[in-house]
């Protein structure tokens, strides 16, 4: 544990800590680019010189190379390294071209930051500056090599850590330049990552091209409703319209990155088809007219079918608000089914799942990362859950095991990267991945779970899918007392959905329908397949997605989408997040007005910025049906979870 | 003695009051009379164009930034040729204080302050402008720049040959 | 006693006068008043409306008769509405008692030009001035307003220290007039003006009728760079017009009484008596503008120490002096 003083402050650290990591953990700020906290140090960019004043080295220091030892005396203000930073800037800026005006990296770019807190305004070279020919990167990511500082990030991430072989660093001297070796679409399910960890304008978000600043954003924090992981994420949004997905960092989840799928995913928000107005049998109504006509039609139905003929669904898409008050929903209503799923099959696997997970010992993704042993049971999470696959390539970089046993669906394409995540965006249905594909990790196969050595590793992970569950889960678990559990759910909330379901006895959809008794169903943000609605004279959809269930609904309320309302969710651990509202609802300004420009009117509700979070419209629904006004979703066993901060790591609901 | 001083004091001060009773009184008429701003006044607000003819606003965005009474909006976006602009830039001259903020904060030198004062409507959503009303032909001040030919950004000639550039650099050359 | 109908018509008469005339001299004493600031400050004042803004008096009353009646909430509704009334009234009733002209001889009347020649004059004017205290009073109280309170705290507490120097002072005038009749006030003075004797009383009285009308350097009731605008900062339309009426019409009163107690009232050569007396009050009202041109504003506690500290003793011993005096002369 060496001790070393910077700024006249004493440190102790851990062995193998740098100075500059030593000096952030008593919160002295060293500028650097090339250093990140998840990709080490490059020594690339010069900027976070020390002076050593006293100890084993002495003079001008890079402190991102250097580990911290004993005795070091360490002065960050002294004029030397001041003046040497300050002409790293300068020299940096040789090159750097002068349009930050047209670069979206603008208000958010280190470099600026840097260069502004350095000092330096006006240029003293009176050389010309290099210049670089761009490449089409694709559809998602805008390359602009002018700007580049050299600083490797981006090279370092795309290939040690995510793995990726189309992209890298070519030329040498003044001639450096990162890109692909010919244009073309990157491949990496990771690559959006590239413009978080790009210190300058390089690479940016090209699905936000030229749409905002950053002292404009709206922003907050939020968490992915993708997959079941819940990496943490900062939505970006401007005048109504959500604009990008940026990587939050969770040490415990996601770390500091996210996947393509999670980042350029905006279209559900932005679609101009969303249900933004109340409907009764298509007609438009107001809030109120809604709500009056569904507790009429309730009644109706219980009247001509009698008591218990009304289903109330939910989802594994719904937000812990409105699932906690369905079953309160139902007992007002008197109904004859609480679902949360509505096949019989997801909820027969999930819910033993569920079971074990919270008897046993759920995988965060940062146990994945410290694994040194892997098991990938029957499913390939890069399919299902990029991030989780990103995890298990760290594990096996720091040199754990991973093995696949494949079985049932999932035939030995673990791990394997393509550009298979981003087919399932809009914009590609065509492009190929220009070499063979690249493993993220190298795995051993086996055919069954005894032939893996759990008993060897010290922590041994199981990774599985809940469509996929081997059989002998639970045995297996309680053979091996240190082995951890990641499932991966199909949904982003299907934990908070199979806990309920437990608690409150639902069952599935498919089950209730079947019985014949349900005349009527109050579908909350629930996709119900088509032929389940067949026979069903009443159905009304609380939604903020235009879904074949909203389409076949009598009565219409439409609901706010995640990033227009605070709530919470749980994934695939058990770790109960809370996210934050990012922006109003409504429609996006673009395109409000055929003028061009927005409308010259006063309002005080943005066009279709009525609804309301699900979990406020199934409250009002209660508060019609029986007179119970509820103005705190959580409570009972979740009013715990009131006073959770979006900002921390989240809690593990078996904890609570 | 205090109090005669004190009493000398009134005196004196009616007496200085009881001369510019008779002053020629500096008022100016003004709708009739009308005196000539200074060029560099600080009132209605322009958009100009680069010497070129195009516009010169980038919507950057550092003018709504720097307003202190946030009364300039806009939305940027991209023409096909990579040139950034402003979709619509709207000024709320019911709001603004003509401080001057957005054209110190301009680095394109698109938005000018010019000397016309005479900003008056009978209804107030009228001086609401937008870039239409804004956008004028001709350079204002600063005749002779034009952002993009030191952008390094290939907008209004090819990458590599703006001022102050070097011909794009050959990643596939193995020389030292 | 019973009068004669050309005595209650004459007398009928004179009131329809005395209001029309003091009514469209406040007015136009608001528009000297901004005329005379604004040459005193090298502008040229009012001059839009009419030939030389002449009608400047009229497009105020119109909008102050078009402005929306406010009541803030809280306030208290009767008071609110009687306040500005009890400002204006009693300063207009006061002119009842001033002789503003020689006796005419009309249709074999001998008409004294004066509304009520009354031998307590005097002490009807101390008494309705008292009385128009409480317009400041009330109408900051009822207010409901922390400026309106606090301005006619002030304003009540000035006027009754200044009320009482004021009324000291016009003691010697008693003395040598031997009356409380205003009339004989202004004969005892066809001689020689009071000025002569009193010069210390008419300085005294002065000061005091400064105060009494809420002037600067004794606008500390209003004092518009403290409280907003002091006890009527709540009033709106023309409740605020009374008040600020009302303000205008002590001005010319006080200036008139001043006339009648030190300057010989209507008494002086060649011009006509009535001319004389408008010319008196006149001059008044421009030194009261003039010095609102000049003066800054007392500190409150300036005000109470001058008031009750010099004014009152320096009235005191006046009166002591003069009370000597004409003992000694018999």
């Amino acid at each position: 544990m060496p001790k070393l003083i910077i700024d006249n402050i004493p440190v102790e650290v851990a062995d193998g800590v740098t100075v500059l990591e030593a000096a952030q953990s008593v919160d002295i700020p060293i500028p650097h680019f090339c250093w990140h906290p998840a990709l080490g140090k490059a020594g690339a960019c010069r900027v976070c010189a020390v002076k050593m004043v006293d100890g084993p080295v002495k003079g001008i220091q890079m402190s991102c190379m250097l580990p911290a030892q004993d005795g070091m005396v360490v002065s960050t203000t002294d004029p030397e390294a001041v003046a040497m930073r300050r002409n790293v800037i300068e020299w940096l800026m040789i090159n750097h071209p002068h349009d930050c005006p047209v670069c979206d990296e603008g208000g958010e770019c280190q470099l600026q930051d840097y260069t502004i807190a350095g000092g330096h305004g006006i240029r003293r070279y009176s050389g010309t500056k290099r210049t670089h020919i761009n490449q089409d990167l694709g559809p998602y990511i805008e390359h602009e090599m002018n700007r580049c500082i050299q600083c490797y990030r981006c090279v370092r991430f795309y290939q040690e850590y995510a793995g990726g072989t189309d992209f890298g660093v070519m030329g040498s001297a003044g001639r450096v330049y990162y890109g692909r070796f010919e244009d073309g679409q990157l491949e990496s399910p990771f690559s959006g990552n590239l413009v978080d960890i790009c210190p300058t304008g390089v690479f940016t978000d090209k699905t936000a091209r030229f749409k905002a600043r950053y002292w404009d954003y709206d922003m907050a924090p939020s968490v992915c409703p993708g997959c079941s992981l819940g990496c943490n994420t900062t939505p970006v949004a401007r005048y109504r319209e959500l604009l990008k997905m940026t990587a939050r960092r969770n040490e415990a989840v996601n770390g500091w990155f996210i996947c393509d799928r999670s980042r350029f995913a905006n279209d559900a928000v932005n679609d101009p088809q969303r249900p933004r107005t109340p409907l009764i049998d298509g007609r438009e109504a107001s809030r109120d007219e809604a709500l009056e006509a569904l507790l009429l039609r309730i009644a109706q139905i219980e009247e001509l079918y009698g008591s218990g003929s009304i289903a109330v669904v939910g989802s594994s898409r719904l937000a812990l608000e409105g699932a906690a008050l369905l079953p309160r929903l139902a007992e007002c209503c008197s109904a004859g089914a609480l679902c949360y799923f509505t096949s019989q099959e997801e909820s027969d696997r999930t819910l033993p799942l569920i079971e074990l997970l919270s008897s046993g010992k759920p995988a965060s993704q940062r146990d994945v990362r410290e694994s040194d042993c892997i098991v990938v049971c029957g499913c390939d999470p890069l399919q299902k859950a990029p991030m989780l696959a990103l995890a298990v390539r760290q594990a096996w970089r720091n040199g754990a095991a991973v093995y696949v046993v494949p079985f049932g669906s999932a035939q030995g394409t673990e791990g394997v990267q393509k550009s298979t995540i981003l087919q399932m965006n809009r914009w590609l249905s065509g492009v190929e991945a220009s070499q063979e594909p690249k493993r993220l990790y190298d795995a051993i196969s086996v055919h069954s779970l005894d032939a893996v050595p759990l008993a060897d590793a010290k922590q041994p992970v199981l990774i599985c899918s809940a469509t996929n569950a081997p059989d002998r889960l639970a045995e297996t678990l309680e053979q091996q007392s240190n082995l951890k559990l990641a499932v991966i759910f199909p949904a982003a909330n299907s934990y908070v959905a199979a806990q309920l379901a437990g608690a409150h006895g639902a069952v599935s959809l498919e089950h209730a329908v079947a019985t014949g008794k349900i005349k009527g169903i109050i579908a909350v943000e629930a996709d119900i397949p088509p032929q389940l609605l067949e026979g069903i004279p009443f159905v009304a959809a609380l939604d903020w997605r235009m879904t074949e269930t909203v389409q076949a609904a009598q009565i219409v309320l439409p609901t706010t989408a995640w990033v227009e309302m605070d709530g919470t969710c749980i994934n695939n651990e058990g770790r109960a997040q809370r996210f934050k509202k990012v922006m109003n609802p409504g429609v996006p300004v673009r395109g409000l007005d055929p003028a061009g420009h927005p409308p010259h009117i006063h309002r005080t509700i943005p066009p279709g910025g009525e609804p309301q979070p699900a979990w406020q419209t199934v409250a009002a629904l209660i508060e019609g049906l029986c007179g119970e006004q509820i103005t705190e979703p959580l409570s009972g066993k979740w009013e715990r979870l009131q006073e959770l901060a979006a900002e921390s790591e989240g809690v593990m609901i078996n904890d609570l | 003695m205090k109090i005669l001083s004190d009493i000398a004091a009134l005196l004196t001060g009616m007496w200085i009051t009881w001369k510019h009773i008779f002053r020629r009184p500096v008022t100016i008429q003004y709708p009739e009379e009308k005196r000539t701003p200074y060029p560099r006044y600080r009132a209605r607000i322009v958009l100009t164009r680069d010497p070129d003819g195009g516009e010169r606003c980038v919507a950057c965005q550092l003018c709504s930034a720097a307003c202190p009474v946030d009364c300039i909006s806009m939305q940027p976006g991209e023409e096909a040729d990579g040139r950034r602009y402003a979709e619509w830039f709207r000024i709320n001259f019911a709001r603004c204080i003509f401080c001057g903020l957005c054209a110190e904060a301009c680095p394109t030198l698109a938005i000018q302050m010019t000397p016309d004062f005479e900003i008056c409507k009978r209804d107030i959503m009228d001086l609401v402008y937008e870039k239409e009303d804004l956008l004028i032909d001709g350079c204002g001040k600063s005749p002779e720049y034009n952002f993009y030919r030191h952008a390094g950004i290939g907008v209004t000639q090819q990458r590599g040959e703006g001022i102050e550039e070097k011909r794009p650099v050959d990643v596939r050359s193995l020389l030292p | 006693m019973i009068y004669d109908p050309i005595d209650i018509a004459l007398i009928l008469a004179k009131i329809g006068l005395v209001f029309f005339v003091i009514l469209t001299l406040a007015a136009y004493l608001v528009f000297a008043e901004r005329k005379v600031l604004a040459w005193i400050q090298d502008r040229k004042g009012p001059n839009r409306v009419g030939p030389f803004g002449l009608l400047q008096p009229l497009a105020d009353l119109i909008k102050l008769l078009t402005k929306e009646d406010f009541r803030p909430i809280g306030a208290d509704k009767w008071l609110f509405y009687l306040a500005p009334a009890m400002a204006a009234i009693p300063a207009i009733m006061i002119f009842a008692v001033i002789p503003f002209g020689a006796p005419l001889t009309l249709f074999g009347h001998t008409v004294p030009l004066q509304v009520a020649d009354l031998n307590v004059g005097l002490l009807l004017f101390m008494a309705l001035s008292s009385i128009a205290v409480y317009g400041v009073a009330l109408g900051g109280w009822a207010s409901n307003s922390k400026y309106a309170l606090l301005g006619s705290i002030r304003g009540l507490a000035q006027l009754i220290s200044y009320e009482l120097s004021m009324g000291l002072s016009l003691v010697p005038v008693v003395m040598l007039a031997r009356s409380f009749r205003l009339s004989d006030i202004v004969n005892a003075q066809s001689g020689c003006w009071f000025i002569v004797y009193q010069p210390l009383a008419f300085v005294i009285f002065l000061i005091s009728i400064a105060a009494e009308c809420k002037r600067i350097p004794f606008d500390l009731p209003e004092a518009e760079g403290e409280l907003v605008a002091g006890f009527h900062t709540e009033y709106s339309g023309m409740r605020f017009g009374l008040f600020f009426v009302g303000e205008y019409i002590n001005i010319i009163v006080l200036g008139g009484l001043a006339a009648t107690f030190f300057l010989g009232g209507w008494h002086g050569p060649w011009l006509p008596p009535a001319v004389w007396f408008a010319l008196k009050v006149l001059s008044f009202a421009f030194l009261f503008i003039w010095m609102r041109g000049t003066l800054p504003r007392l500190r409150y506690d300036q005000l109470m120490h001058f008031g009750w500290k010099i004014l009152t003793p320096l009235a005191l011993v006046n009166i002591v002096v003069t009370g000597w005096w004409l003992v000694l002369r018999g």
